[in-house]
């Protein structure tokens, strides 16, 4: 009877092989499939004459046709895909919210026009018309920084919530491979074959790949264990859960469990590539832009505290909030150093120059309390620290102001002669550096007689002029120093070694106290998102300081506001604002360009791995239907060895 | 066929979606005629093209300013060469008094001619164009010369303009005088040693005066010594016994000082002193009118001296106008050429720009028509593919 049972196994062989080629093709499409093979090996029965003899056919299983390491591979890639196509996604709409290159569009141009107004200013600083272009260009301008600023900020915050969804997405999956991971288990433990479980699981990590780098490892019983940046996130069937938030620092981290603090850094995937734009693309952008924002408020304020409009000196002034206690605070550049209040005694048309010395970095670093009380010791002014501002205002009778404008009177002058000259000082000093100026009489007489001169040393003590005022100089002229200052000396007699000084002041605010405190600013803000041009200025343009010269007429501030295009800053890295500006796009550009070419590379490899992969492990419909056809004809051939079987069985019966 | 259904859709869809992407791009491309539309399209391109757009707005506000400064010197050059022309017209009245053409009346109508002249070019002094004064230096925003007038004359001009100049950027680095200061355009600035003529014996001290232009210069003698005067004797100063070689005699209404020798002072009486080197075009005018209408009543042939004098401060005057107009006509020259070098830069930048940033139309034009072709082959070979099976065959 044995030769019913080989029969009966070829039938199940072949009945089985069929269903396996039937599930293959039922599975022509599914995602992550891979096709199975019946493996059928022979079975012995006994001896015949000493020779083994063959029992039939048996299913020794059903395999699946995967080549790991590619499999491996392709996740590997189709993470790193993931990731670049992330990062691609958002860096694009970075660019896009750029919008350089589109007609009309982009903050290049609105910078350039802020630049050009203030050129067209210096070219007429009395003429409304044309602070009224400056007023709107800067507005312009603020509001192209301030809608960038808000669509990086509004994109972060995107990727931030994206990514604690894609953390949602990986806790869901981590979940159900580790429930697969339990029914495998379950069935291989007991010698089954979970074939399809295991495509449903590894298609599974295939989809966690995607969203974050991970490692696999295999354990026996058809277990696989998941890690996520070196976190066990599966084990078995056990699962950690992962969070996704903020650090301290406003980067982007990853928790497991119910550990705190977001110390983990995931790579790859989604999330990896989310992490990477929070984290360095988006930050470094946003700080570039805000770096940029903070240079041109920086630089324009500097140069704006110290001028005058129209309008002329101050009865009053207000500055922005500032830190009750550290004037350092926020990074506000205030450094040790000194700025200077010009005080008009507008009855007698007096003016005296104050000097207020700012200590940021020392032992009891001053605040804006101390300096308002040193202020409050000048004469003619009251200064205090309403709400967090500093608050200027003059006595009845009395101006202020910060423009660098020589001083008219000379100061620390001895003349010992009984009718000295009045010496006159004027101009704006063009030196570099603050300097005071020491005007010693050579020679004894009248001014515009004998070889009367003055020779003028700096505040090294080394001669830097010879001004002639004896024969050849006619009392009262003006007469202009290398440096800017002019100095006309009336008739009078002077005596050798009469002497006075003035001071050439280069700028006006050596601490950047002012600029700080917002003393007659021009922006206020040092981001991107909060630049904004001060309000007075906006309500009364006339405010924009285009004047250092005492009689307001000059264009010197406006002249330096409008250089600040051309100066390369410090806090630029020696670059123009604009050169800074065209590195950023050129930066991002770059960034997208690398993206893309990554995308391609990636995409062609992956194409190629899945290519390989199709060959090995997707169903092909007609390998399936050849299968098809050699099984049924092995079921009808060992259906007839029956029937024959049969036949003899009844030949041999019907001889009894 | 080989391969699964999967792999054949698969390697169709990547087919596919490279051309598509290309032929996005390309489609892109042509619809905008720039083949960098942003950054990435060629970052380093696209940082050349800002820098040529910022570079290009910047030429064209300095153009802006240049052209706006040639017409402001245009006009300048024009009033000065209007008042060089009066004052050539001047100078021939003057030279006919002194051939003694004109009659004391004919003289007086010289006068009132000559006040005429000095409200014109007074007139002239404070034009204004587009709003701003073009002789008041960096102070456009009131007329530069403010006249006082007694009886209806102008007795005085003084300029109240600035007198520093105004700088406007006119290329990248280059600044450039805007405005004409007044003082400077009207003004004589060489002082020189003063000329005394008249008999008194007086003569130039050894220190530097600061009276300018002409000064009337009073001799009398109180009986044991001789007192000048310079403010037509509202104040005098006493000569000592044999003089001084530098006798300073102050003029009490402007406080200027006049050195005086006084060792050779020998007569009494009015004297012009002359201070070459410092006359300026309104106040040479109103000297002249004034001695014509001979109000100090001198004798004809003293005052046809005076005036024969006078003749040099006018020319004094007309040459430094001419060298104005000069020295103007020379700077419209160099604003021109800058003018046409930044029209060159411009020009050459907007070309750079368009090179880099421009599509080429032809060739984009046969990538469209490449990658179309390739994207009509990928979908034609997936479908035949996609038609041919094994199981046609086995049943």
């Amino acid at each position: 009877m044995q030769n019913f049972s080989i029969g009966l196994s070829g039938l199940n062989a072949a009945s089985g092989a069929l269903e396996v080629i039937g599930n293959n093709i039922a599975n022509a499409s599914t995602d992550g499939y891979h096709r199975q093979r019946v493996e059928l090996t022979p079975t012995t029965y006994g001896k015949i004459a000493q020779n083994a003899v063959g029992g039939g056919v048996d299913i020794g299983g059903v395999t699946r046709l995967i080549d790991k390491l590619l499999e491996s591979e392709i996740m590997l890639q189709g993470s790193t895909y993931e990731q670049i196509s992330q990062e691609l996604s958002i860096l694009t709409a970075v660019e896009t919210t750029f919008g350089e290159f589109a007609e009309g569009s982009g903050l290049n141009a609105t910078i350039d026009a802020f630049f050009d107004s203030l050129r067209g200013l210096a070219a007429h600083p009395l003429e409304r018309v044309w602070r009224n272009d400056v007023v709107s260009s800067a507005e312009v301008m603020c509001s192209e920084f301030r809608r960038m600023g808000a669509s990086l900020s509004n994109l972060e915050d995107q990727v931030v919530l994206e990514a604690k969804n894609t953390g949602e997405s990986i806790n869901s999956l981590t979940k159900q491979i580790a429930e697969l991971n339990g029914k495998i288990q379950v069935i291989e433990i007991s010698q089954g074959q979970a074939n399809n479980l295991r495509d449903h699981r590894d298609q599974l990590i295939v989809e966690l790949a995607n969203l974050a780098n991970v490692e696999t490892t295999q354990r026996e019983y058809g277990i696989v264990d998941v890690s996520i940046g070196g976190l066990p996130v599966v084990t078995g069937a056990i699962t950690v859960e992962i969070q996704v938030g903020l650090r301290d620092d406003g980067s982007l981290g990853v928790s497991a469990g119910n550990s705190s603090g977001y110390s983990l850094t995931v790579q790859g995937g989604r999330l990896g590539g989310l992490m990477s734009l929070k984290n360095e693309s988006l930050q470094g952008i946003a700080a570039d832009l805000d770096n940029l924002a903070k240079a041109i408020v920086a630089s324009v304020n500097q140069v704006h505290v110290q001028g005058l409009g129209v309008n002329g000196s101050f009865s009053e002034l207000s500055g922005g909030t500032l830190d009750a206690n550290s004037l350092v605070a926020k990074d506000a550049g205030v450094t040790d150093g000194t700025f200077y209040v010009r005080v008009t005694n507008t009855a007698t048309g007096e003016i005296d120059r104050y000097a207020i010395d700012v200590n940021a970095s020392g032992a009891s670093p001053d605040t804006s309390q101390t300096i308002a009380a040193k202020i409050n010791a000048i004469p003619g002014l009251n200064a205090s620290v309403v709400s967090s501002r500093l608050h200027i205002v003059a006595d009845l009778g009395s101006k202020f102001d910060f423009i660098p404008a020589v001083v008219p009177e000379p100061t620390a002058a001895t003349f010992t002669a009984a009718s000295p000259p009045t010496v006159t000082l004027s101009g704006i000093y063009k030196g570099e550096q603050n300097d005071t100026f020491t005007f010693t009489v050579a020679g004894a007489g009248s001014v515009g007689n004998g070889n009367l001169r003055l020779d003028v040393t700096d505040g090294n003590g080394d001669l830097v002029s010879t001004v002639n005022i004896g024969v050849g100089y006619a009392a009262g002229d003006a007469i202009e120093l290398l440096n800017g200052i002019q100095i006309s000396v009336s008739t009078g007699d002077l005596n050798a070694g009469d002497s006075f000084q003035t001071q050439g002041l280069a700028t006006s605010d050596t601490s950047g106290f002012l600029a700080a405190a917002g003393m007659n600013t021009f922006f206020s803000g040092n981001s991107a998102d909060k630049m904004q041009l001060v309000d007075g200025i906006a309500a009364t343009p006339d405010r924009i300081a285009t004047a250092y010269g005492a009689d307001l007429t000059d264009n010197a501030a406006a002249l330096r506001l409008a250089a600040v295009r051309d100066q390369g800053l410090d806090s630029l890295t020696g670059m123009t604002p604009s050169e800074y500006y065209h590195r950023i796009v050129a930066n991002i550009g770059q960034q997208v360009d690398l993206r893309e070419s990554r995308q391609s590379n990636v995409e062609a490899m992956i194409q190629n791995l899945e290519n390989r992969r199709s060959e090995i492990s997707d169903v092909n419909i007609n390998d399936e239907a050849a299968q098809l056809m050699i099984f049924e004809k092995m079921f009808q051939a060992v259906a007839k060895y029956l029937t024959t079987l049969q036949s003899v069985m009844s030949t041999l019966m019907n001889m009894v | 066929m080989s391969g699964s259904l999967t792999s054949i859709y698969s390697s169709i869809s990547y087919a596919l979606g490279l051309h598509g992407k290309s032929i996005l791009q390309l489609q892109e491309q042509a619809a905008s005629g720039n083949r960098v539309n942003r950054g990435s399209d060629s970052p380093s391109d696209a940082y050349r093209i800002l820098g040529l757009n910022s570079q290009e707005r910047s030429l064209q506000s300095c153009k802006e300013n240049v052209m706006e400064l040639i017409g402001n010197l245009e006009i300048s050059s024009t009033i000065i060469g209007d008042m060089s022309t009066e004052l050539a017209s001047t100078l021939t009245l003057l030279t006919q008094i002194v051939g003694g053409v004109h009659d004391s009346e004919g003289q007086k109508r010289i006068a009132d001619k000559l006040n005429n002249s000095l409200e014109q070019l007074v007139s002239l002094a404070n034009t204004k164009h587009a709003s701003q004064y073009l002789f008041g230096g960096n102070d456009t925003s009131i007329a530069p010369y403010a006249v006082q007038r007694e009886g209806g004359r102008i007795v005085s001009v003084a300029y109240q303009g600035s007198n520093a100049s105004r700088y406007v950027d006119v290329a990248p680095g280059l600044q450039i005088e805007s405005y004409h200061v007044g003082d400077e355009v009207f003004h004589a600035n060489d002082r020189q040693t003063p000329i005394f003529l008249g008999g008194s014996g007086a003569a130039a001290g050894t220190g530097t005066p600061n009276v300018q232009g002409d000064v009337w210069m009073t001799v009398e003698h109180d009986g044991s010594n001789y007192r000048i005067s310079i403010d037509d004797g509202a104040t005098f100063v006493t000569v000592p016994a044999g003089g001084s070689t530098n006798q300073a005699v102050t003029d009490s209404r402007t406080g200027r000082v006049l050195y005086v020798d006084t060792t050779g002072i020998s007569k009494t009486g009015i004297e012009l002193v002359r201070v070459p080197g410092t006359y300026n075009v309104f106040g040479t005018l109103i000297s002249l009118r004034d001695l014509l209408q001979n109000e100090r009543g001198l004798k004809t042939q003293e005052l046809l001296n005076y005036v024969d004098e006078c003749v040099a401060a006018v020319e004094e005057v007309r040459h430094l106008l001419v060298q104005k107009e000069v020295s103007t006509g020379s700077k419209i020259g160099f604003l021109s050429t800058l003018s046409n070098n930044l029209e060159d830069m411009e020009f050459d930048t907007k070309d750079e720009t368009t090179r880099l940033q421009e599509a080429d139309i032809a060739q984009i034009a046969i990538d469209l028509s490449r990658r179309e072709v390739l994207y009509q082959m990928s979908l034609s070979v997936a479908g035949k593919l996609m038609n041919m099976s094994l199981l046609d065959f086995l049943y």
